[in-house]
């Protein structure tokens, strides 16, 4: 009897570790046109795993408060050994991260994953997605370089539009009326703990409605959707192929071809996230022209600098991201197919070239 | 793909095996630089060298001060005679003090003493303190 | 130098808040709306290399450079402008090696009977950076033949690709992340020594003083040998790890092919 057997056999005496094997892994089936799309969930639990692991490993060694917080990077960046590639791992990271989230975010949307009775996994991924950039954001102040100094105030800036609160929103973000001390301490605990906790939190949510509900099927093909049931269901795929070890081949496929993306961005491109300005010190007093919120934000950057009323532009963003928020009762009708929703695909290309004409325009702007 | 002429299972068992070794191989090339960030090895102050002016320390008084990370004493025996030790007590770790009206280390946490010399005199200490190398130049005192 | 225009556009990005900075003095504010040679000054000094430091008027001519009135009084250390034999002492206050060297050399020597100041070969606004271009036949050549200078030029050649050589490599270091304080330092007080020491424009003196020099620099492409060196070997290792995910990922779809070969329910374990 090998060692593995006798392990599951201790296991399943105790726990009925056989059945949960059997119900997770090789009896849990899958529809039988799954798609590669599917694996970006997989694929979003590595690099966020990644993201922590490589976060605590920084923990060790950084700073946080004004007057060390640079030199703290410098040195995770030239003595501590292997330094620089944890660095760069969690850096570079970041920004496949948020790729992946909109992949993810546009093959749902594409293939009508979040309509019933989906709504609640599509809510639940929508706030996570959010909490992933306000990671991001906390995040840049960390290094306290020029460019994460005037970032954050350009970034908390915005609030400012927002009527009546506004101005106490921003003196709320920053923790005074600039940019300092202050807010370097409440980025520092939001990032290190509260938004990892309630990222946590929510992804288990998540990940939960995905499995409680079940996988969807692809909605490509002849047969018409099926009516949503009266009752709750978990869906099922009879006939299906197993998750493990068929599926989880292609997540491990997947996940190590965006590894690798990963890992040509930390060896072969390392200044593309670090400019200029993220190597000088913040100086409070001194402006670099041409600041730049990170890629990702360059939409939001842009919407702001066309409308000529801050609140304006405000709202435009607001609106559309609420919209989203809520498409699953604003579009709820039950059909799936892309090809039979020919309104909604129009909008969602016209959305997509929108988003990259917008952040193209903000980055040459 | 071209038709590989084994019977399915055993390309898998090669093909599983062959995914398992590059997955160790990946995992010790992940956990090798997680190693060495976490353990760096002793820098410069491994072999630094530490000196004092000769009027620091009065006759019959102690100075204690780091050395290469640990805490260490200087002691001004007779006019001229300088020694040097570790002030880490033998016995459990503790930091010693130095009496001068008794001539002799007092460790704090369970009464080891030890002598001018380092010996021990009484308590549980096993060992003498460590002694550090001194150097007398001009009007420095060099240890290390 | 590899990327000559990436690493003076940088240069200039850095330093242009202190270029707005030092424009903001009266003195420009007065004479950029005068006549003539009174307004000259303002029109060749903003490109200068002194503006690019956040060298301005005041700081070589003296002055209140924030009152108009204080702007121009001898009782504010206002200097005025030097009379041809005072310029070396006026550009020695920051350059005090340079003058050194210059007063001991035949060029000092003949100051006031025809021989050369500094704003002869440098100009007094429209500084320049320095460079071996200073030392050309048009310039040289206003009042000895150019042989003699063309000799010292090419002793000097050399050191002085080196230093932009090296000044280039920690450019493009830097802009990495890498920490090249230090380097740039050591970098910067050779070349500080090498330039001050043409104006002795004795070529025994430049060729013996260009030996220590030259070593001064070789520590430090040592140093820049060394940490490009490592960046090699961190290619190659994440080259590797690149390599071993791709062939990961090519074993996982094969394994996941083969699978889906084998029809749906397959309780290997």
């Amino acid at each position: 009897m090998n060692m593995g057997k006798r392990i599951v056999d201790w296991l399943d005496l105790r726990l009925g570790m056989r059945d949960i094997l059997e119900q997770n892994l090789t009896h849990y089936l899958l529809p039988r046109n799954i798609n590669i799309w599917y694996t970006l969930g997989a694929v979003l639990l590595t690099l966020f795993a990644l993201q922590f692991a490589t976060g605590i490993l920084l923990l060790i060694y950084y700073q946080p408060n004004p007057e060390t917080a640079f030199a703290s990077v410098q040195r995770i960046m030239n003595d501590i050994p292997y330094g620089w590639l944890i660095r760069s791992l969690h850096a570079v990271g970041a920004n496949i991260i948020v790729l992946a989230l909109l992949l993810h975010m546009l093959s749902v949307l594409f293939m009508g994953s979040y309509k019933r009775p989906r709504e609640l996994t599509w809510v639940s991924g929508f706030i996570v997605f959010n909490l992933a950039l306000a990671l991001c954001l906390t995040g840049y102040l960390l290094p306290w370089s020029q460019l994460s100094f005037w970032a954050t105030t350009v970034a908390t800036d915005t609030a400012g539009a927002v009527p009546v609160i506004g101005d106490a929103l921003v003196r709320l973000l920053r923790g005074g009326p600039m940019v300092g001390e202050a807010t370097l301490g409440r980025f520092f605990a939001l990032h290190v703990m509260g938004l990892p906790l309630a990222l946590g939190l929510v992804l288990a949510m998540h990940l939960f409605c995905v499995r409680r509900a079940g996988i969807s099927q692809p909605p490509f093909g002849p047969t018409p959707p099926p009516q949503p049931p009266a009752a709750f269901q978990h869906q099922e795929h009879p006939g299906g192929i197993p998750f493990f070890p068929h599926y989880v081949c292609k997540d491990l496929a997947v996940i190590a071809f965006f590894l690798v993306l990963l890992l040509v961005g930390v060896f072969f491109t390392p200044g593309l996230f670090i400019p200029p300005t993220a190597l000088i010190p913040a100086d409070p007093f001194s402006t670099p022209p041409g600041i730049k919120p990170e890629w990702y934000f360059l939409w939001a950057y842009q919407t702001l600098k066309i409308f000529p009323s801050e609140f304006l532009g405000l709202a435009i963003q607001g609106a559309a991201m609420t919209g989203l928020a809520l498409l699953p009762f604003l579009d709820a009708g039950p059909e799936r197919r892309p090809a039979r929703r020919p309104m909604f695909v129009a909008a969602f290309f016209l959305g997509l070239a929108l988003f990259v004409g917008i952040s193209v325009w903000g980055h040459f702007s | 793909m071209e038709e590989i002429p084994l019977a399915p299972s055993r390309r898998r068992f090669f093909l599983t095996g062959a995914l398992g070794g590059a997955g160790a191989l990946l995992a010790v090339l992940a956990g090798w630089p997680v190693w060495r960030f976490l353990s760096p090895r002793a820098g410069a102050d491994a072999a630094e060298n530490i000196a004092f002016p000769r009027n620091q320390v009065a006759v019959g008084q102690a100075h204690f001060f780091n050395f290469r990370g640990r805490s260490a004493v200087l002691l001004h025996r007779t006019p001229g005679e300088f020694v040097a030790f570790s002030a880490i007590c033998t016995h459990l770790g503790c930091i010693v003090q130095w009496l001068p009206e008794k001539g002799e280390f007092l460790c704090p946490c369970h009464g080891g003493r030890f002598s001018a010399e380092g010996r021990v005199v009484a308590g549980p200490p096993p060992q003498p303190l460590d002694r550090l190398p001194v150097v007398i130049d001009a009007d420095q005192v060099r240890i290390g | 130098m590899r990327y000559p225009s990436i690493f003076c556009a940088l240069l200039l990005i850095l330093l242009l808040p202190l270029l707005a900075a030092a424009q903001n003095t009266v003195c420009f504010q007065c004479h950029s709306g005068l006549d003539g040679t009174l307004a000259a000054p303002t029109k060749e000094w903003p490109g200068s290399i002194h503006a690019e430091n956040g060298i301005s008027c005041h700081d070589c001519h003296g002055g209140d450079a924030t009152d108009f009135a204080l702007a121009m009084s001898p009782a504010s250390g206002f200097l005025g402008v030097p009379g041809e034999g005072e310029i070396p002492a006026f550009c020695g206050r920051c350059h005090p090696g340079v003058l050194e060297d210059y007063r001991a050399s035949v060029h000092g020597a003949a100051l006031g009977a025809g021989g050369p100041h500094c704003a002869t070969c440098h100009g007094n606004h429209a500084v320049r950076k320095a460079s071996l271009d200073l030392i050309n036949p048009q310039d040289c050549g206003r009042c000895h033949d150019y042989a003699r200078a063309e000799n010292i030029r090419a002793a000097m050649q050399e050191t002085d690709a080196r230093i932009v050589g090296l000044q280039s490599d920690l450019g493009r270091l830097h802009r990495i992340g890498i920490a090249t304080e230090g380097m740039e330092g050591q970098v910067f007080s050779a070349r500080n020594s090498f330039h001050r020491l043409f104006h002795t424009v004795d070529i025994q003196t430049v060729r013996q003083k260009t030996t220590a020099i030259q070593e001064e620099l070789e520590k430090v492409r040592q140093q820049v040998a060394d940490v490009e060196a490592e960046l090699s070997r961190r290619k190659i290792w994440g080259g590797g790890a690149i390599g071993l995910l791709l062939l990961v990922g090519c074993l996982a779809l094969v394994l996941h092919r083969s699978y889906l070969e084998t029809g749906s329910r397959n309780t290997d374990e």
